[in-house]
């Protein structure tokens, strides 16, 4: 990480404080949504192929997901509000790249939404989930989500920010990340998903082997293939949207 | 020296204190600073806001662009100041060129824009101290020449308050004094004291004169107020449609239209009035 990059996260570090709404309003959405989902499907777990008999155990991984794909878009707001009250150029006027203030948003959000995504497990845990990964496999756990909710929804929210410079406009994608996420076997095994098609495009959700990472983590302990994977799948995403974020740069300058 | 109010400590003091281990060494005997050869803008909507022009400031000198509102004066120190992409031409700024060394040509300028840019979240203290930090001050550095600043530009009081509460004239002067973090060789200030009082723009103008002649700092200027443009530029070019239509020292200007102010050797020039902002 550069110097600057360091410094424009720390900044946004420093002043979640003073913004309530987005520590106030991003994380008791996910844990109601986890407690009611949890109890909703609960039956779930009477049919055949699910591997535990807590169906929170089986949901966490999904919850952390959600908490940090679509809270990852918070970073773009942010970046598109700088656009809106021009200190983003005032930025551009200091030597800074652009791609350190696009990092700089999105480690300070991704460092947030470990840590709120920490939360999420927590519940799980008091909800009488077991972490079989240990304390080191709930922080891959939240390392992995983390990752994969910037190199994929922030990437894409903070292009969104480059392009339409429009924090409305990046907001209105924001059901994508739910897409990205409802697409794989958060909620049911792969087998318990009834149509063949919906099966194939859970194969084909690179969220799908992310989660089965965090899955093993919590329910079997450390999969090395599938933890392999799931890095693979982070990075191929990551060097897929580096070269489209820097073309995505030039835009900047009128 | 003009001060924001009657109770502020000596301006020149803290100036002094600023600049004290910085002495003049921003002046070059190495001709111009900048280079402007036949630079032109066009948007992508066809609008032609800076049309071929050329001209070069010389270190330490002030520098003012004078026009009507559309003329391209923001265009073309948006350009000079890294933002704004030339279509044609090329400038450099000390020695660096704007479009291909853009970075290096960072380090070594500070920006004052029009349509002031703040972080509206960040305490005054903490966006000098950042963007001091990120020209590659150490902290300790940037913190003590941001407390000084604040209190030249008359805010050291609210150094502690964020931007968010500042008025509009707060925030313009705080933008001022954070392209003045780094000490920079080039400043570029468009329309600095536009919605500034008359006492706090007197006191700008002080600063600014101070600072130029204790560090030969070069400064360029876009104005609508032609007393801002009499009183600081040493060279003046009369911008109109995206051409530079004259340009000379303010004396010049007045000699060869024969008149008694600036505004009365814009209009010989220009044959119109110049649109003052609300």
């Amino acid at each position: 990480m550069t110097t600057a990059t360091w410094l424009l996260t720390r900044r946004t570090l420093i002043q979640f404080p003073r913004n309530p709404m987005v520590l106030g309003f991003s994380v008791p959405p996910v844990l109601m949504m986890f407690v009611v989902f949890g109890a909703l499907f609960e039956s779930v777990k009477r049919l055949p192929g699910l591997p535990t008999d807590n169906y929170f155990e089986y949901l966490a991984p999904a919850a952390v997901l959600m908490t940090t794909v679509p809270g990852i878009a918070n970073a773009a707001v942010g970046l598109a509000s700088d656009f809106q009250s021009r200190y983003l150029y005032k930025l551009l006027t200091l030597p800074v790249s652009i791609g350190s203030i696009v990092a700089g948003r999105l480690l300070a959000d991704g460092t947030r939404l470990f840590i709120q995504a920490g939360a999420v497990l927590l519940l799980a845990i008091a909800l009488g989930a077991q972490i079989a990964g240990g304390l080191a496999g709930a922080l891959l756990i939240l390392l992995l989500g983390t990752l994969f909710g910037i190199v994929t929804f922030g990437v894409l929210t903070a292009n969104v920010a480059l392009k339409s410079q429009d924090p409305q406009a990046v907001q209105s994608i924001f059901p994508m990340a739910f897409l990205l996420i409802f697409l794989t076997s958060a909620y049911q095994t792969e087998e318990q998903v009834p149509s063949g098609v919906l099966r194939g495009v859970i194969g084909l959700n690179p969220t799908e082997y992310v989660l089965r990472a965090m899955r093993d983590l919590t329910l079997t302990g450390f999969e090395w293939h599938s933890i392999a994977l799931a890095f693979a799948v982070i990075v191929g995403l990551g060097l897929v949207g580096l070269p489209l974020t820097i073309r995505n740069y030039r835009s900047v300058y009128r | 020296m003009t001060s924001f109010d009657g109770e502020r400590p000596d301006h020149e003091a803290l100036l002094r204190e600023l600049v004290g281990s910085e002495p003049r060494r921003l002046r070059s005997d190495h001709g111009d600073v900048i280079v402007v050869e036949a630079l032109s803008k066009r948007y992508p909507n066809g609008t032609e806001a800076v049309r071929g022009v050329s001209f070069g400031v010389r270190s330490g000198e002030v520098f003012g662009i004078l026009g009507p509102n559309g003329a391209g004066k923001s265009t073309t120190i948006g350009m000079l100041g890294t933002l704004v992409l030339p279509s044609g031409g090329r400038a450099s700024v000390a020695g660096l060129d704007v479009v291909a060394q853009r970075r290096e040509v960072r380090r070594r300028i500070g920006f004052a824009m029009q349509e002031v840019g703040v972080d509206d979240l960040a305490t005054g203290r903490e966006l000098l101290v950042l963007h001091g930090r990120l020209h590659g001050l150490s902290r300790r550095e940037a913190a003590r020449r941001a407390a000084l600043l604040l209190e030249l530009v008359g805010l050291g009081e609210h150094a502690a308050a964020r931007m968010g509460d500042y008025s509009g004239g707060m925030k313009r002067r705080v933008d001022l004094a954070s392209a003045l973090i780094h000490l920079p060789q080039v400043v570029f200030l468009d329309e600095p004291t536009e919605g500034l009082d008359p006492r706090a723009r007197a006191a700008i103008w002080a600063a600014l004169a101070w600072l130029r002649e204790a560090l030969g700092m070069t400064i360029v200027l876009t104005t609508h107020y032609m007393e801002e443009a009499d009183r600081l530029c040493d060279r003046i070019a009369i911008v109109e449609r995206g051409r530079i239509v004259v340009s000379g020292t303010p004396q010049e200007l007045k000699r060869a239209a024969r008149a008694v102010t600036l505004e009365d050797a814009y209009l010989h020039s220009t044959g119109q009035a110049l649109e003052v902002a609300a």
